[in-house]
């Protein structure tokens, strides 16, 4: 079976998406995927109370990254979810949406279905009484230059402490670590020479000072947050950099590959 | 209207190759090993679409010329044979990060039997780097093998230079021309490479049929065993109706590939400055020139590249995209990440690959629905920037106000 060979139902849901959008000052908010494997899906719960003074979800709204079955899983999920008790929409599992669905090609069953699991998460969310605007902060550092593995080997083959002349890098595929203001003003500059500069930072959101801020939401710098540099890797050269992503389902990181041609630290 | 821009996935056969391999299915249908009149009548229209095919690429000897069953078989051959013919002399293969499937699984074959393959790392653009090739290079290298350009991001590889670094070290080289073979000629008194992939079907001919170049005095160990046609190359009754189809598509590629070539560059350009132009956050993947006429490889910010080809499947019009979420895997694309890009980014990207019967009006009816696709799902994206729903509010209200 094809990875697209989708129901009118699904399609249905793809195409007319119910329920899209997000609500301010959510009672429960969830949020499951990474952009990794490709699905991200976020619930927005307001909650009411039924006749019985059971806690019922009164309003709910998604925003998904994703593929067709990502979009479809999260739209059903949410009219399901509406109008149920807490206790009863926690019991959606993801099968549960497939069958509402009619089905769902077997290789997205686990990946592209896990809006089941953002309502779940949205639920506790509220359960618990966590603040709902705030996403688990993480606890990533910057972290010591020691630390990365392979860096002093690829000094002069790649690897920069620090840049004279920025000629060397046209055309090339360039990492800044951000240490502050100064490596973010590089990066920026950087990209009158080359298209590609990504800059990689523990902080949540874009960094630098305001002024520095605005230039880099404008500019093509591509900013990598909540994230650590751990391993260089080559033959001769720099060919590739691992890297941590602490931005995720509060406890399970990610790391993954990038190539680059040349890392500043 | 229907919108076909994926040519790099399948081509329909030209109505003329149509035409000419009819007759070969029941009137011709003879064996070239028969000793009676119609086998001797298979033999000569065998020999007539080598020397074309031969031809095709300015060959100078036909028999450098042995047909297969297509691009994936002609592949095998050159890399198991050429590895197991040079067996004594080393045991090193070099490809790219980017190589096509086959390459890339082949290669994975061969490593399970013993060689060992270096994968030479590409720039931004998808480019190999020359001077990573000239690093890997050691007295065991017995093979390179580095398609003429990239069948996904459409970037042209230094095919020449990358022959001249394998003619110095007598190393046997090795190109896979299947994606540019419908745009870009081929002359092997140019450009000295000793084993070349061709395939039918990307010249607008049958599907099943292709056919392995090897420069005179190039062996490699057949693959396929049985009755020794081919010169023992490739052994199974000829394929002789793909076969006259094959020569026939070449002939008329011969022919017109400048003009069509051209043709498709104009449609290409109009198509990336019309994407470019009209979607914020879109970017060109691959070379900014140095790529096939007839390919297109974008990325969008924040949407995952299914969704993308579901919305245009809606409007009729079939694309590509290198996102894992379309794949058997569900890995993205390896020439994308080798490139440098985020698997995020990965996600987001769409081929247009244009041929010999895409229209101007086919190019517009994209650009007319795809910035609308593209904003609704970005609407739906959590990833999206708050400054670009601020200007799409902005777009609104102007549309609204104007």
């Amino acid at each position: 079976m094809k990875s697209t060979q989708y129901s009118e139902k699904v399609l249905d849901h793809f195409r007319n998406p119910r329920n899209v959008g997000t609500i301010e000052n959510a009672d429960g908010y969830g949020k499951v995927g990474n952009p990794v494997c490709g699905d991200i899906m976020e619930m927005f719960l307001q909650i009411g109370k039924n006749e019985h003074g059971e806690d019922i979800i009164e309003d709910i709204k998604f925003r998904t990254f994703g593929c067709g079955s990502a979009v479809a899983t999260s739209s059903m999920t949410t009219e399901m979810a509406k109008g149920l008790t807490l206790d009863e929409a926690y019991k959606i599992s993801r099968n549960d949406v497939a069958d509402e669905l009619e089905g769902l090609p077997p290789i997205k069953m686990h990946c592209s279905n896990l809006a089941a699991d953002a309502l779940k998460a949205a639920i506790d969310n509220y359960r618990e009484g966590a603040n709902p605007e705030v996403e688990a902060v993480s606890s990533c550092k910057i972290t010591d230059i020691e630390d990365i593995k392979g860096l002093e080997d690829f000094l002069g083959k790649g690897v920069y402490e620090e840049v004279q002349d920025l000629n060397e890098f046209k055309e090339k595929r360039v990492l800044i670590i951000d240490r502050g203001d100064k490596s973010l003003e590089l990066a920026l500059k950087l990209t009158k020479y080359t298209g590609r500069v990504v800059v990689l930072t523990s902080a949540k959101n874009t960094p630098g000072s305001e002024e520095i801020k605005q230039q880099l939401k404008r500019s093509d710098v591509k900013i990598l947050y909540e994230s650590e540099l751990f391993e260089v890797q080559g033959t001769n050269e720099i060919e590739k950099v691992k890297i941590h992503d602490h931005d995720h389902d509060h406890d399970e990181d990610e790391e993954y590959e990038l190539y680059v041609d040349a890392v500043i630290i | 209207m229907k919108v076909y821009l994926d040519y790099q996935a399948a081509k329909p056969v030209d109505t003329r190759v149509v035409d000419a391999m009819v007759p070969y299915f029941n009137d011709k249908f003879a064996n070239p090993a028969s000793l009676h009149k119609p086998g001797d009548n298979a033999t000569e229209i065998l020999q007539d679409s080598r020397k074309i095919i031969a031809d095709f690429i300015n060959a100078p000897q036909p028999s450098s010329i042995v047909f297969t069953s297509g691009a994936t078989e002609s592949n095998n051959l050159a890399l198991i044979g050429a590895a197991l013919k040079n067996e004594r002399k080393g045991n090193h293969i070099i490809i790219s990060e980017i190589e096509h499937i086959s390459i890339r699984n082949i290669s994975k074959y061969l490593e399970r039997n013993g060689f060992k393959v270096s994968r030479i790392p590409v720039d931004q653009y998808g480019m190999v780097k020359l001077e990573k090739l000239k690093h890997l290079i050691t007295d065991e290298t017995i093979l390179i093998s580095i398609s003429t350009a990239s069948n996904e991001v459409g970037t042209l590889q230094p095919i020449k230079e990358i022959s001249d670094i394998a003619l110095d070290h007598q190393i046997l080289f090795h190109t896979d021309a299947l994606a540019s073979e419908s745009v870009i000629p081929i002359d092997v008194q140019k450009t000295p490479i000793d084993l070349i992939t061709l395939s039918s079907n990307d010249i607008y001919g049958p599907k099943g049929v292709g056919a392995l170049y090897l420069k005179k005095g190039v062996r490699v160990n057949p693959i396929i065993i049985g009755g020794g046609q081919e010169k023992g190359m490739r052994s199974g009754s000829e394929n002789i109706s793909g076969i006259v189809g094959f020569s026939k598509a070449a002939e008329i590629m011969k022919n017109e590939m400048e003009d069509e070539a051209q043709y498709l560059e104009r449609l290409r350009d109009r198509l990336i400055k019309g994407v470019l132009e009209s979607i914020p956050n879109s970017y060109l993947n691959g070379h900014p020139t140095k790529r096939l006429p007839n390919n297109a490889h974008f990325r969008f910010d924040y949407i995952e590249g299914e969704s993308l080809i579901l919305s245009l499947k809606d409007q009729n019009i079939a694309a590509a995209t290198g996102s894992a979420c379309s794949s058997k895997t569900l890995e993205p694309s390896h020439t994308l990440i080798a490139m440098g890009l985020l698997h995020e980014e990965a996600h987001g990207s769409l081929l247009f690959s244009l041929g010999r019967y895409t229209k101007e009006n086919e190019i517009e009816k994209t650009l007319e629905v795809l910035p609308d696709i593209v904003k609704r799902l970005r609407l739906l994206s959590p990833l999206t920037s708050q400054e670009l729903l601020n200007y799409y509010k902005e777009i609104e209200k102007t549309n609204y106000g104007g």
